[in-house]
């Protein structure tokens, strides 16, 4: 009986969420249906809205109402810093933890060449440009600490190099408040060699 | 992911405590990942790491490239599952352009390498080779013997002592690759052609002049190429950056 009309195909969107399998999906659907429809309504509506109106801000392509996104729309940003980071939610997670006062570029992946993701499929061109413009007087990479993340580091090093472009890297090592004895080898080695003056 | 007594008993597919590397690795669903292994005595292969990505789990972290590593993995099926994982010695630090020609090694095995063939002689030299990136800094010649000894150990192999009609390489000579035939000498010095010194060279493990390195780099190339069947290494793109702003 649910394999077909409308009630299937409301469990089938529901799937496409993270996480959400037949049964959840199951019941979502009568969740909303029979308890809160109200509230069904109001999820669809937005759904549709930030589908139309959410997209990827002209400056760093996180994501956006706007032509821009609120943080390179506003002035006070010193926009000779910039943060080159994966996704929009490291955006927020930066924003919000560091007191950051530059802008953010958002690369919307990494370099993943077994993927077949290489520097064109990144559009790393953008980011290229905005180097060029002579604007940005360092750049923050932080990226993520995996293979594809440090080789995505590498690459965007070399290209600001040449274009006279100062880089840092976010430092990585001992989790805040984390034990020693517990800390994997492979974060202890570069928690050791990275070691600071005291 | 330790494996519990219940599946213990029942499968007789169970390998244990491996030696392997991961060369490529990509999430699967939510939580899990899809590791392309390389292991000394099963070959290339592809493992289901069930909640690896976790947070209480750190195996994500241990489940990366150029890390030697200690698997364990159960199943007959197409996909087997991994049940344990555990560092065998300390990662390989590979940074910037060492780390490029890393990824570059690992497109190689996943493109050249057929599945399930043990080849535990590659296995070894691939080791050696990451280490020895780690810490040389002619990373060129590195790579090249790695082709060299990667083609010869799956039945690829280049013959570099002597040409195609059998004669016997020439090091005054130039010579030319052609597909599925070999080298043969040519009276032409260009792009294509390769001077003998190289090619003998190449056999020794003995590159040296940066002349012979470019050559080599070319010859390798057109052979690999031919290899793929056309497929083209995507991993080699990071490496043009560096000619490709200044002269932009």
């Amino acid at each position: 009986m649910l394999q077909t009309g409308v009630l299937a195909q409301l469990i089938r969107a529901l799937r496409c969420l993270p996480g959400i399998g037949p049964k959840s999906a199951q019941r979502m659907a009568f969740h909303l249906l029979q308890r809160d429809r109200q509230g069904a309504r109001y999820l669809a509506e937005s759904l549709l809205a930030a589908l139309d109106k959410i997209g990827h801000c002209a400056e760093c392509r996180t994501l956006t109402e706007g032509e821009l996104c609120p943080i390179c729309a506003n002035p006070k940003r010193d926009r000779t810093l910039l943060c080159v980071v994966e996704t929009p939610a490291e955006v927020y997670a930066i924003d919000q933890a560091t007191g950051f006062k530059g802008v953010f570029f958002v690369l919307n992946g990494r370099l993943s060449p077994l993927d077949g993701i290489g520097p064109d499929e990144l559009r790393l061109d953008i980011l290229e440009k905005r180097f060029r413009s002579g604007e940005v007087k360092e750049a923050i990479l932080a990226t993520n600490t995996t293979v594809e993340g440090e080789a995505t580091a590498h690459y965007i090093h070399e290209m600001a190099r040449q274009l006279g472009v100062r880089t840092t890297r976010i430092a990585y090592g001992m989790p805040f408040g984390g034990e020693l004895e517990y800390v994997d080898g492979n974060t202890l080695a570069h928690a050791f060699n990275g070691r600071k003056d005291f | 992911m330790s494996a519990t007594g219940s599946d213990y008993s029942a499968d007789r597919s169970r390998v244990l405590l491996e030696n392997a590397v991961i060369l490529h690795r990509r999430a699967y669903r939510e939580t899990s990942l899809l590791l392309d292994v390389f292991s000394a005595g099963w070959g290339r292969l592809r493992v289901l790491a069930k909640g690896a990505k976790r947070s209480r789990n750190d195996q994500s972290r241990l489940l990366q490239p150029f890390v030697p590593l200690r698997l364990s993995w159960a199943g007959r099926g197409e996909l087997p599952v991994l049940t344990g994982a555990e560092p065998d010695g300390a990662t390989i630090g590979l940074d910037g352009t060492a780390l490029f020609c890393g990824l570059y090694m690992n497109e190689l095995l996943l493109h050249l390498l057929p599945p399930h063939d043990p080849h535990p002689g590659v296995f070894a030299f691939y080791l050696e080779s990451l280490r020895r990136l780690a810490s040389d800094s002619c990373r060129e010649r590195i790579l090249r013997f790695f082709e060299i000894f990667l083609l010869e150990e799956i039945g690829y192999g280049l013959s570099l002592e002597r040409e195609a009609q059998g004669r016997e390489i020439d090091p005054l000579k130039s010579y030319s690759y052609i597909p599925d035939h070999g080298l043969v000498e040519t009276d032409e010095r260009g792009m294509d052609s390769v001077q003998g010194s190289t090619l003998l060279g190449l056999q020794r493990q003995a590159l040296e002049s940066s002349n012979e390195l470019q050559e080599a780099k070319r010859l390798m190339r057109r052979v690999i190429h031919h290899h793929l069947n056309g497929r083209a290494l995507k991993s080699r793109d990071l490496f043009k950056p560096l000619g490709k702003v200044l002269s932009a």
